[in-house]
């Protein structure tokens, strides 16, 4: 899998900097023993949509509640629920190097941060070509978590989905997920091109993240 | 008759999907099918009835999601759900006259097992013995399917064999690259099941029959336990939020039928996708005469995820986890200290280890817990199978029940005592024995008397069930200061055992030097002369890099390494220069070069005293990182290797302190609790913090990440911390913050709470009720200090 170096730098608090050779070849070891680790999985599935009110949206036989979703769908007539995760293997290293080495573990955080970004992009990117085709354009995807949408909602958007037998992601009792590089979200389809570019940090309310990405994804 | 008479004599036939046919008579997505049992009993069985006029021989059970986890708040119990299943089932299984047997349906628990998720391996067992108990009564056998993770699969075999004498079949669901959910292949499933002392193992769900028949083949590569099939009616389909699958009854039928002809085949059926009309359709599988399965004879041993097999080329058993003779390892078993114990795993499985040894026999602790806990967390830092080396039974116990995998067991001997405590559990929890070649008379001193032990063991064992190949024996390095022809003895015997009864032996390499200088030169030339003579496995110290180059040259010259390249890797790491050696300890620090920066400390220790070195050396140094840190000149790697480099400094000075007497630094050191809040698990920015406040001399206790407010007010009060650091990284568990500062202010008052997180803002803190507030991880030392100052 491609993982994008800006991306885990970015993760790492460089910002604008360049590491150093020692550090840059450190990173690009700890990547490479994570890459024959990490076994990506998704799932995805289209579900009837329906909008409620101006904060209840209706997915499948599920009800889900959140004015940023209910807005992040504007336009949208179809949608898409998907999961996505590195799988288990990943998190096994993660936890040796926690154990035994922090600056391994923090570079390997921001490794798999960055390669569970890019896995959902490249299969965003497939279900996007196909879809294109027919005249649908996706929506970034949105996650429970996000903005004012409740982790809880978590609990719904599994029994959707076979999401746990297909993928082994699991909820905990606290609505976390495990493998902990995991990922699932709502996607909208519309036939609306223009509005599908806005997407990752610019979403975010939170302006002065220390994470937060230049503006580069257009409208902000 | 039953099914232990039928299964091998006829090709039985299992009945196909419940779920989707459920939902085509109006089970809403969501709704859990196992109530139905209750609420629609005359649905459940004439699904049934129609599978047993379909032709089926065996009925599963309508009990797969049927757990306690699953029906909290449901008004149902599981003994309810699962005696219904069974009653239902049954009905249906008497409509004919024909013998229709009744499987004990039992799927995942649908949570994941510690420490790889949050369920606990006896709460697993629970679980399934809960249904084992309500259902045996009534069933044929146990059927546990679709399973994903080995580990859930041990709780489920255990629970239905200590719960009932039902025979137990498993299938699993592995995904179109032949891996279960857990990373597993075909072969780790298999010799695992195996280990178990399953009736039957293999496929079902995930997959249709198609893609299904070669991972069949290759679980037959090295199956010798009867294969069971059901697969789907094809790879699913989702349109509109419903999941369908298209394949036939006629092209399922077309490839079942080569499933049910593959030799080692005894039974087939349906899973997700399959109707009635696809098992009548089936039904001329069981025309087919089930052929039996030819016994392999390999030795495996297996962890959660990989499989490692004896006698392809010398396996490598890392001994560094045990504390005779070590120190500082003894130290941490009896504070506890876990990390210095992983840090160990982890540079044995750098050094390019197989299997590590776990062996941590102490008079002052509790053998049995302690072997237990170390197990548990070295399974979930590696995926390398482990050999649990105790002598007290009940340890021994313990970590078998909980091992992951088919593990070595280290070891029994030839005494009558020694085989009848070990050889039941080895039966019963499965895994490979170390046998020593001593008896009650002790060791024998040629090496005839160590043959005739090993054979008498041999026999004993078969007495018990466990086959030759789950035997490997050790000839025993004597040290020969005690005996000159000692080593001549210990491979006279190891070639005998290897070649002429054709079993695996084992050595611990290393006592054979015991009492010589320079111990790495006699070891590494014994280590080769046992290779030479049929040494299956080695028990050695894997950083030694003398017994790696003998290793890695026996494998080359032996036509074990293709190309050379394990030589070779193995030749150029060797020669690769160790940094540059030339700076001084600041500098080692600064750089974050870990070998250099205790290499440094050890030097400094021969002329400097150890506070010293600490003041005007480490402290120094790491100021300077923290500075940098601060203004942006370094990042947070550099950072963490500079604290990592700095801790293998004080380590040494550390060992230092403990033989002196000295007391300890870190004593008076201040205190800080830090702690992700509950439902976060966000911990990047929790770790940085405590890395600097280490840095600055600070004692933290760290609670880890979705840590429980009332955990962390209990740690502040218990041991006196009056400054605690929250972190949380999403707007969802602002409020467990809020709450954690609430419950700490109102019941430990004089406790202060600094917070941080990518969320938080001063504005937002405040309105949290925040003591103090840090918008990078600096800030949290700088007020600390003060803190600590007032």
């Amino acid at each position: 899998m491609e993982i994008s170096e800006k991306e885990v730098l970015r993760y790492l608090g460089f910002r604008q900097h360049t590491p150093d050779e020692n550090t840059l070849r450190f990173i690009c070891a700890v990547e490479s023993a994570l890459q024959t680790e990490i076994r990506p999985k998704s799932i995805y599935g289209e579900f009837p949509l329906a909008f409620l009110s101006n904060r209840e949206v209706k997915i499948g036989d599920k009800v889900f509640e959140s004015e940023k979703l209910r807005r992040h769908l504007n336009g949208c007539e179809r949608i898409l629920v998907f999961a996505a995760t590195l799988g288990a293997g990943a998190d096994s290293l993660l936890r040796r190097y926690s154990a035994t080495d922090r600056a391994k573990a923090a570079v390997a955080q921001a490794v798999l941060a960055a390669a569970t970004e890019s896995y959902c992009d490249e299969v965003c990117a497939e279900i996007a070509k196909k879809e294109n085709k027919n005249g649908w354009y996706l929506r970034p995807r949105f996650s429970p978590g996000y903005g004012d949408m409740a982790l809880t909602a978590q609990r719904d958007l599994f029994s959707l989905l076979e999401i746990t037998k297909r993928t082994g992601i699991v909820l905990t009792q606290s609505c976390l997920m495990l493998p902990t590089k995991s990922v699932t979200a709502f996607i909208g389809l519309t036939r609306d091109a223009q509005r599908c570019d806005k997407r990752g940090c610019a979403l975010c309310d939170n302006t002065d993240c220390a994470y937060r990405k230049e503006e580069e994804n257009g409208i902000s | 008759m039953g099914f232990r008479e039928r299964f091998g004599k006829e090709m039985l036939l299992f009945d196909g999907a419940m779920g989707t046919q459920l939902q085509a008579r109006g089970l809403a997505a969501g709704e859990l099918p196992e109530i139905w049992n209750v609420t629609h009993p005359e649905v459940i069985r004439e699904i049934q009835k129609a599978y047993v006029d379909a032709g089926c021989d065996i009925l599963k059970t309508n009990t797969f999601g049927a757990n306690a986890l699953k029906f909290v708040g449901t008004g149902y119990t599981v003994p309810q759900l699962v005696r219904a299943g069974v009653e239902n089932a049954r009905a249906a299984a008497n409509t004919v006259d024909r013998e229709v047997l009744v499987a004990l349906d039992m799927g995942p628990t649908g949570k994941l097992l510690k420490p790889y998720g949050e369920l606990e391996f006896c709460k697993a067992y629970e679980l399934y013995k809960e249904q084992v108990r309500a259902g045996a009564d009534g069933a044929d056998l146990v059927l546990i399917e679709t399973m994903g993770d080995l580990y859930e699969i041990k709780a489920a075999v255990l629970a239905a064999k200590e719960n009932c004498d039902l025979p137990v079949v498993v299938t699993m669901i592995f995904d179109t690259q032949g891996k279960l959910l857990t990373g597993a292949d075909i072969e780790t499933a298999v010799v695992t099941l195996e280990s178990f002392g399953v009736d039957a193992l293999g496929f079902n769900c995930g997959l249709g029959p198609k893609q299904m028949l070669p991972f069949v083949e290759k679980a037959l590569e090295v199956s010798s336990t009867p294969i069971v099939v059901n697969p789907n009616a094809g790879l699913p389909v989702c349109v509109d939020g419903v999941t369908s699958y298209n394949v036939t009854p006629t092209e399922f039928t077309e490839d079942l039928l080569k499933i049910a002809n593959t030799k080692g085949v005894w039974a087939v059926g349906g899973c997700c996708g399959t109707s009635p009309a696809h098992l009548q359709a089936a039904a001329v599988c069981k025309s087919v005469a089930p052929q039996s399965v030819k016994q392999k004879d390999f030795t495996a041993v297996t962890s959660y995820g990989k499989t490692v097999t004896f006698g392809e080329k010398p396996v490598l058993i890392g001994e560094r986890i045990n504390p005779t003779g070590k120190k500082r390892l003894k130290a941490a078993l009896v504070s506890g200290d876990e990390a210095y114990i992983l840090a160990e795993a982890a540079a044995q499985i750098d050094a390019g280890a197989h299997i590590l040894d776990v062996n941590v026999g102490l008079p002052e602790i509790d053998e049995p817990a302690v072997l237990e806990r170390t197990v548990q967390s070295l399974q979930g830092i590696t995926d390398l199978p482990l050999q649990i080396d105790t002598s007290d039974t009940d340890a021994m116990e313990r970590a078998l029940r909980i091992y992951n995998g088919k593990p070595l067991i280290n070891s029994v001997n030839g005494k009558k005592e020694s085989m009848e405590a070990v050889f039941p559990l080895a039966k019963k929890y499965g895994g490979a024995v170390v046998c020593l070649t001593l008896d009650e008379n002790g060791i024998p001193e040629t090496a005839q008397g160590r043959i005739q032990i090993a054979e008498r063991i041999l026999k004993t064992a078969a007495s018990y069930g466990i086959e030759k190949k789950n035997l490997i024996f050790d000839t025993l390095a004597m040290t020969i200061s005690t005996g000159v022809q000692n080593a001549n003895i210990t491979l006279k015997a190891l070639h005998y055992i290897r070649n002429t009864l054709g079993a695996h032996t084992v050595l611990g390499v290393s006592n054979i030097s015991f009492g010589l200088p320079k111990r790495d030169h006699i070891n590494a030339a014994f280590f080769t002369l046992a290779m030479e003579n049929g040494l299956s496995a080695g028990i050695i110290n894997p950083k030694s890099e003398a017994m790696m180059n003998a290793y890695y040259a026996f494998c080359a010259l032996k036509g074990l390494d293709a190309n050379f390249e394990a030589y070779i890797q193995n030749a150029t790491d060797s020669a690769a220069p160790t940094a540059a050696a030339t700076g001084d300890l600041q500098s080692a620090v600064e750089k974050g070069l870990k070998a250099e920066a205790s290499a440094r400390t050890k030097e400094l220790l021969q002329t400097a005293a150890p506070l010293d070195i600490i003041n005007t050396q480490l402290i120094p140094a790491l100021d300077r990182v923290g500075q940098g840190f601060e203004q942006g000149t370094i990042f947070l790697p550099q950072l963490l290797m500079s604290a990592d480099a700095a801790k293998a400094a004080f380590d040494e000075i550390k060992a230092v302190l403990q033989e002196t007497g000295t007391p300890d630094t870190e004593k008076h050191a201040h205190k800080i609790v830090l702690a992700t809040v509950k439902g976060d698990i966000h911990d990047i920015g929790k770790n940085i913090v405590k890395v600097l406040l280490e840095n600055y001399g600070f004692a933290v206790l760290d609670l880890g990440k979705d840590v429980d407010p009332e955990l962390i007010l209990e740690t502040a009060r218990r041991e006196q911390v009056k400054l605690v650091g929250l972190s949380a990284l999403m707007t969802t568990t602002v409020v467990n913050m809020e709450k954690t500062i609430a419950l700490l202010h109102r019941e430990y008052p004089e406790c202060r709470v600094m917070v941080g997180g990518a969320v938080l803002t001063q504005d937002y803190a405040d309105r949290i009720g925040a003591d103090f507030y840090s918008k990078d991880a600096m800030g949290t030392v700088r007020y600390a200090e003060k803190f600590f100052a007032e």
